[in-house]
């Protein structure tokens, strides 16, 4: 009988750790998502975020999978499935982390490229006035001393 | 020795100041993201793709077996990649919709979810095909028992209306939260707690003899 029982805990077991898991996965969707956030507001493209979002909704649907195996004899195939659904969130996490360094630093270096094309705007604007100036006051010159004096 | 006088010296920095001013507006307003509304969309569709036709011979009274083909369809347009759940539920004539005041959800028995990731901008639509599977009469009621939905087939418990009449299936968008890290019924967006949901009417009079 006690072997019985032992055997029988022994068969659960793996059921019971995988349920563990498998909650625990349903956290660490939560948290990648966060990750993602991150990647988004340091400025990282549609495109970028796409390729985070095609692979977080394929450990979904692995996800999704592993919890419609309940047979006690598919466990392995269970466990399978929550391993590539946790190495897939892994991936995610790693290109998540790299994108937000990456998009960081290109929106930083943009943002300060556009203030530095402010400054060489403005340079080429007085520039422009300049020779506006320069090119009117010689007009106005020009027109002085085509001006003719008459007697009234 | 100078060939511009002060005063053209002055007006040079004038303008120079002037358009260093103008130009780094411009910059800050072109790399300053415009605050946007945040909010999703649902919807279900019908069999053709519009709000119209959402039963055979746009008869309400839904037979045992028949398949019922809608589309769901979620659009994020909250600026952020969002984890999004379209619960679907079932209820009767009695049962409590969601509150939009409270943002509370319906107390309804959960059938089914449909999770997905969406993007900024992403629209999401799913076929939802769904046939009641099994029902029977309970006294002057009609239970319904099971229901399939793509395929899948579900146990339904206590869902029973008065002659049949009056069943709804209550579609619910949840977000996960990522500060309570758990799906939550709505979204929040400016300070504001706002929900979406949508509910679809149906009669089941002709269940099998029990």
């Amino acid at each position: 009988m006690g072997v019985l029982v032992v055997l029988a805990l022994v068969a659960i077991q793996p059921l019971v750790v995988t349920s563990q898991t498998t909650d625990s996965l349903q956290l660490r969707f939560g948290e990648t998502i966060a990750m993602v956030h991150q990647a988004e507001s340091a400025g990282a493209t549609p495109s970028e975020i796409g390729a985070l979002v095609a692979l977080l909704n394929k450990a979904l649907g692995l996800y999704w999978e592993a919890l419609k195996v309940t047979a006690p004899d598919e466990a392995q195939r269970r466990a399978e499935l929550v391993a590539q659904v946790d190495q897939i969130l892994m991936t995610v996490e790693n290109r998540a982390a790299d994108l937000t360094a990456l998009a960081s630093q290109r929106s930083y270096t943009n943002k300060v490229l556009t203030y530095v094309w402010g400054v060489v705007a403005a340079v080429l604007g007085t520039i422009l006035y300049v020779f506006a100036a320069s090119f009117y006051q010689k007009y106005r010159i020009k027109r002085t001393f085509q001006m003719r004096v008459t007697r009234k | 020795m100078s060939v511009m006088s002060s005063q053209n010296r002055r007006t040079l920095i004038a303008v120079f100041v002037t358009l260093l001013v103008v130009c780094e507006m411009i910059a800050y307003v072109a790399t300053t993201p415009r605050p946007r509304e945040q909010f999703f969309q649902l919807y279900v569709l019908g069999a053709k793709r519009m709000a119209a036709d959402y039963y055979p011979d746009n008869d309400t009274n839904i037979r045992l077996g028949v398949p019922i083909m809608w589309y769901l369809g979620v659009t994020d347009n909250m600026g952020t990649v969002q984890l999004v759940s379209i619960r679907v539920k079932i209820g009767n004539q009695t049962i409590k919709p969601p509150d939009d005041q409270q943002a509370l959800e319906s107390p309804a028995p959960v059938v089914t979810e449909f999770l997905r990731y969406l993007q900024d901008n992403e629209t999401w639509e799913v076929p939802f095909v769904w046939s009641i599977t099994d029902a029977i009469p309970v006294g002057g009621s009609t239970r319904i028992l099971t229901l399939q939905i793509n395929n899948e087939t579900y146990q339904l418990q206590d869902c029973s209306a008065s002659n049949g009449h009056n069943f709804r299936l209550i579609f619910e968008l949840w977000t996960w939260q990522t500060d309570a890290n758990a799906f939550e019924f709505g979204w929040m967006a400016g300070g504001e707690h706002r929900v979406a949901w949508l509910q679809v009417w149906f009669n089941m009079t002709s269940p099998r003899l029990a």
